[in-house]
């Protein structure tokens, strides 16, 4: 009998264990994913049309730690939403703006 | 004299299967990004007449993909379904098939991108491959050499290009005749008027004005009667683009044109099309 109360306590005790270890880390993930997605606005040269914004924006999607990208040939601006997290560099969007056709202005925020 | 001009309606019809305007020039000095697809298809409707009021329709509908390979190099293949209409007193010839397999290369020679302006060269080296339905095919291989230039500011961009081709290369059969070599410049402004709130829709109306030089034909040395010609056209149109998508529209007009012996003269043609990027 005691033997069978100490394996009850000890799966409750690892149940228990396991449910504070990775249910707060969970949440505090969560947390932190919405809290921060990094916005980016860089300034992009030679973009003069509507229709140039889709094949940088393409290039620039196609990096994993973008989550978002948005060119508005009006302002000659690339915003760039990072995922959270994530590793990304400023060089990493020029080559692509490079590998667009256009050329890297300043990082304005 | 019915009859020779009969015979020279007719085999205008079997040989003007020829795409005389390119399209749209602005921005063709302008190369597309990497790993960027665009496609592009067309009708275009060209007309001749004389003074009979003998009449040659053409249609053409061709479709073309081009691929940005690199930031620097755009790869494009063109295939045109082609229609022939030929109108004369008390008779009418149709007929209808594919055109030759067109295969370009368009590479980047210089580009820079400023804060007021971009001004850009490149370079295109094209084939045409005798693959199409007769008589639609030119049985011949034909190459295509061009060099444009594109300048925008603000609003306005201005384009000059000139491009050569050089018809008869090779020989798919062992005919006698060499098809004559054709030289074009274009020179292109347009205006863009910006639509909406996001940048994502403009209206751009054009103007072109082309030359275009055709050279006579050659057999045995010497030159083909009846063939070659040199004409000025001025081109309104509209272009109109929506985020990926962009329709356009051109007109040509004839200006001034000078046949070589007895050919039938071009009229006023057009151009519409739709140009999908992704």
């Amino acid at each position: 009998m005691k033997r069978k109360i100490l394996v009850l306590l000890l799966t409750l005790i690892i149940f228990c264990a396991h449910g504070f270890s990775c249910g707060p880390k969970q949440k505090i993930v969560t947390a932190g994913d919405e809290g921060t997605i990094e916005r980016r606005v860089y300034e992009v040269f030679g973009m003069d049309c509507p229709g140039c914004h889709g094949g940088l924006e393409k290039l620039v999607e196609k990096n994993q730690s973008v989550l978002k990208a948005e060119a508005n040939w009006e302002k000659k601006q690339l915003v760039v939403h990072v995922r959270p997290g994530a590793q990304l560099s400023d060089e990493d969007i020029y080559d692509a703006i490079v590998r667009a056709n256009f050329t890297p202005g300043n990082r304005i925020q | 004299m019915k009859k020779l001009i009969l015979g020279i309606c007719i085999a205008q019809l079997f040989l003007s299967s020829h795409v005389d305007a390119a399209g749209i020039s602005v921005d063709a000095g302008l190369t597309p990004p990497e790993d960027r697809w665009i496609l592009r298809t067309q009708m275009r409707f060209m007309q001749r007449k004389d003074h009979m009021n003998q009449k040659m329709k053409m249609y053409h509908y061709p479709v073309i993909l081009a691929y940005g390979l690199r930031s620097n190099t755009t790869l494009m293949i063109r295939q045109a379904l082609v229609q022939q209409k030929m109108t004369m007193a008390l008779s009418e010839f149709s007929d209808w098939g594919f055109g030759d397999l067109f295969i370009l290369g368009k590479y980047k020679l210089y580009r820079r991108n400023t804060e007021s302006y971009t001004f850009g060269m490149s370079a295109t080296l094209g084939l045409e491959f005798p693959t199409g339905n007769d008589p639609f095919t030119s049985s011949t291989w034909d190459a295509t050499g061009g060099f444009y230039t594109s300048y925008r500011r603000g609003a306005w961009a201005l384009d000059a290009n000139v491009a050569y081709v050089w018809n008869g290369l090779m020989r798919k059969h062992n005919d006698t005749r060499d098809p004559g070599d054709e030289l074009s410049f274009d020179w292109a402004i347009a205006h863009q008027i910006s639509m909406g709130d996001h940048a994502r829709a403009a209206l751009a109306p054009v103007l072109e004005l082309s030359y275009k030089n055709y050279a006579s034909d050659d057999a045995h040395g010497s030159d083909v009667p009846n063939t070659g010609e040199s004409i000025f056209f001025l081109a309104p149109g509209l272009k109109c683009t929506l985020s990926s998508i962009i329709l356009e529209g051109l007109l040509w007009v004839p200006l001034w044109q000078d046949q070589i012996g007895t050919q039938m003269e071009r009229e006023v043609g057009f151009l519409i099309g739709t140009r999908y990027m992704f």
